[in-house]
């Protein structure tokens, strides 16, 4: 599993140019393969050559609400490579959300048919927490308070999870206060952010800020990031967008959930699905986005 | 009691209990000898109860106490008279069974015992300036007073010099009147432990006073060793203090006695009191404590608590407002890991414009037995206009048939008022331990997290830091189930 090292803070300085430039050459070798990953799924991960690795495989999988057992998934297939970054699309009810949740594990859904493979791994037999620590991170939407847990003892928990699950030794709180306050930085925050409690009080973009900042001190190796756009003034969503940026390196992805196509202007997609009734309907470029920006979601789903 | 058991003490009631070789006699007895119509409204074993306190008072303690300490036995014990053993039919009772004492003999811990067992090593972790009070008498070998400001007085009201304290004192020495428990301490005291504030002056350090019952006996034994610290604190106007007030039993946390624990606190205007109060008994052992507060106008009275031992805890609290403007701040979490009761009954009374209080209660019950009682009364009165009253309380059950009873009440006559209340019981949040988990953090290492910042929220409302790290700790080795629990009892 990759562990972002402290050194993390320079590849962000470090950032666009030279990244941006594989960003675009990824995108046009796969635009083709992607089609062919949604519609016939058994595409396969042959990874020599320096071919990118297949991460993640959704087949045909359905989830209804575990309460009331209504049906939201109804047969979604989604493929992701290693370095791609994908965005969900969707109109409100479409289902988006719940598929991030069902990719972490939520206990408010239940999975009533398909398979979802992770690294060669059935992510279905996996526990939430195993999915964390195998690299799935997903950043929620409107993530709940924690009174009486403050952030940086929350944040020193989950990373010692991660270090235990690498053999390595656990960091006390005065080390990991090393580690960690650098990270500030990349979400634009003031060190006693740290000392909150988590979540409570927050406003909608320290909420984001606070997700994205555990995503960079706990690294990941698939972000889903559900609509950390909602919620956020044009300063705050170019702050998150650029820490989000900065995380990103040639392995690993990003599951972007959104209904707006502004977030798509920070973080370039490598391919955008649009969801409609618990199923993908399209998968394309950044092209589809743009007939999106011009005629809405109608345009997409008639054709 | 059967009908058979109070005739069988009947004729006690006639015969003079005592040798003559005794000392003055004192209320019990003589009101003894008053017209049946009374005996017969007397509660039998509440008056055996009473004497045997009495017969062991007059045994061990000087026979000429102190004028306070002399009528708060007369008030106690005429008291004793008309108050019969509280059952669950009597409303502050009613969830709170009591049968455990009741069923028990009583005996009053000898202070001759008391001093041989203060070699003992439970002098570790005191703040200072200290106290220690090992079963209801002061131990002036385990406690440390270094140099107090000018005019501050600590220790036994027997040792008292000044007359114009002593007659502060004698004032307010129970100038309120409580239940049974209230009583039997002031007929059992052997003393009055005295904390006397001069105006304007601030105390700086705080106060910690340490209550250890260290005679217990094993808990199949019959027999309830007791034992009835009291203590005043008076605070002139515009004084301050902190009083660290902890209660703890000897080494070994299964042991059966007895605490029954009075305080009173009066406050002049402008004064304040921060009051620490830590409660972690033994596990055997039935702790009933009442804390009686007097807030003149402008005073600040503020108690953080954390309750976490006890087979039978019941805390009664009392706060009385005589002047306006008066703030009063309630922080208290109960805990109950194993077959416990805890119980807290707080009542808070606003007669004045102005006041603003605070009352923030929390328990968590982890344990199928477990009990928790929460009776929380709040009366602001047709005077008390513009009174700010708050109260919130939160249960937390995490084990299937744990138990809790409360009953937040607010009586308001005054119409100018903002009050609020609100209940919650609930089991751990669903949404807040999936987050953990989706962090990578297991849901075991997630509930002690979420189950110990339930806690944290009055645990970092006590003032010492010192006290708030021993209490976290203690919160943490409670609700460590890899550590030996009541379970195995």
């Amino acid at each position: 599993m990759a562990l972002f090292t402290p050194s993390f803070s320079f590849k962000i300085s470090a950032s666009s140019s030279p990244r941006r430039c594989r960003f675009v050459k990824a995108r046009r070798s796969f635009t083709l393969r992607a089609a062919v990953a949604v519609e016939s799924p058994s595409f396969s991960s042959a990874d020599r050559d320096g071919a990118p690795k297949l991460l993640l495989e959704v087949k045909d999988l359905s989830a209804v609400i575990a309460e009331s057992k209504q049906p939201i998934l109804k047969g979604v297939n989604l493929t992701v490579h290693e370095g791609e970054v994908h965005a969900v699309m969707g109109k409100n009810g479409s289902g988006k959300s719940t598929f991030a949740k069902v990719l972490v594990g939520h206990p408010d859904y239940e999975i009533t048919g398909g398979s979802i493979t992770y690294k060669g791994q059935d992510l279905l037999e996996m526990e939430p927490e195993e999915r964390a620590l195998a690299g799935l991170f997903m950043s929620f939407q409107s993530p709940v308070e924690i009174p009486g847990v403050s952030n940086i003892d929350f944040l020193n928990m989950a990373y010692n999870a991660r270090r235990r699950k690498l053999g390595l030794p656990e960091l006390g709180p005065i080390e990991f206060y090393g580690y960690v306050a650098p990270k500030l930085e990349i979400v634009n925050m003031k060190i006693d952010f740290l000392n909150r409690n988590v979540n409570e009080g927050f406003s909608g973009g320290e909420r984001k800020r606070n997700e994205i900042l555990q995503l960079a001190v706990l690294g990941a190796e698939l972000s889903i990031l559900d609509e950390i756009d909602s919620g956020l003034d044009v300063d705050a969503l170019r702050d998150v967008a650029k820490a989000v940026n900065g995380l990103l390196t040639p392995n690993n992805s990003v599951l972007m959930i959104t209904h707006y196509l502004r977030l798509l202007e920070f973080i370039k997609p490598t391919y955008i699905h649009i969801m409609e009734n618990g199923r993908i309907v399209k998968t394309g470029d950044i092209s589809i986005a743009e007939i999106l920006e011009r005629e809405g979601y109608k345009a997409i789903s008639n054709t | 009691m059967s009908c058979s058991t109070l005739n069988s003490y009947l004729p006690k009631l006639w015969t003079p209990p005592r040798s003559r070789s005794r000392p003055p006699r004192t209320a019990i007895t003589k009101v003894f000898a008053q017209p049946p119509i009374l005996a017969v409204l007397s509660d039998p074993h509440v008056l055996r109860l009473a004497e045997t306190l009495e017969d062991s008072i007059a045994s061990t303690s000087s026979a000429f106490p102190p004028p306070p300490l002399q009528k708060l036995r007369d008030i106690s014990s005429q008291s004793l008279l008309s108050t019969p053993w509280p059952s669950r039919k009597d409303e502050p009772f009613r969830f709170t069974d009591t049968s455990f004492i009741k069923n028990s003999d009583v005996q009053p811990v000898n202070p001759l015992s008391t001093q041989s067992l203060s070699s003992l090593g439970v002098l570790a972790e005191a703040l200072l300036p200290s106290l220690a009070i090992i079963d209801g008498y002061l131990v002036d070998s385990l406690s440390e007073l270094p140099e107090l400001p000018d005019g501050v007085f600590v220790g036994a009201l027997s040792r008292l010099n000044s007359e114009d304290i002593m007659e502060r004192v004698s004032k307010y020495v129970s100038s309120f009147q409580g239940d049974l428990f209230w009583s039997l301490n002031g007929v059992g005291a052997p003393d009055v432990i005295v904390v006397y504030v001069p105006e304007g002056c601030k105390v700086e350090s705080p106060l910690h006073l340490r209550f250890f019952s260290l005679n217990g006996t094993d808990k199949d034994s019959k027999t309830l060793p007791i034992s009835n610290p009291r203590v005043l604190v008076l605070v002139e106007k515009g004084g301050e203090i902190s009083i660290v007030e902890e209660y703890k039993g000897g080494d070994r946390n299964d042991v059966c006695y007895w605490t029954n624990s009075v305080m009173e606190i009066v406050l002049g205007d402008g004064a304040k009191v921060s009051h620490s109060y830590i409660q972690e008994q033994s596990f055997g052992a039935a702790h009933v404590k009442w804390t009686s507060v007097c807030q003149e106008c402008t005073s600040i009275y503020e108690l953080t608590e954390v309750s976490t031992g006890g087979k039978l805890s019941r805390h009664n609290v009392h706060v009385q407002q005589v002047g306006p403007d008066t703030v009063t701040e309630l922080s208290t979490f109960h805990l109950a890991i194993g077959d416990q009761l805890q119980d807290l009954h707080s009542k808070l009374v606003l007669d004045h414009p102005r006041g603003f209080s605070r009352q923030l209660h929390k328990c968590i019950v982890a344990h199928s037995l477990g009990q928790a009682v929460f009776d929380g009364n709040v009366q602001v009165n047709r005077e008390a206009q513009q009174t700010d009253a708050g109260q919130l309380t939160r249960s937390l059950l995490l084990e299937p048939r744990a138990t809790v009873n409360v009953k937040p009440n607010l009586q308001i006559i005054a119409d100018d008022v903002k009050c609020s209340h609100g209940a919650a019981i609930s089991d751990l949040e669903e949404n807040q331990l999936f987050y953990f988990r989706a962090r990578g953090i297991d849901i075991e290492a997630a509930r002690k997290a979420l189950i110990f910042s339930f806690a944290a929220e009055v645990v970092e409302r006590f003032p010492d830091s010192a006290v708030r790290k021993r209490v976290e700790s203690l919160i943490r080795r409670l609700l460590d189930p890899s550590l030996p629990s009541r379970e195995k009892e």
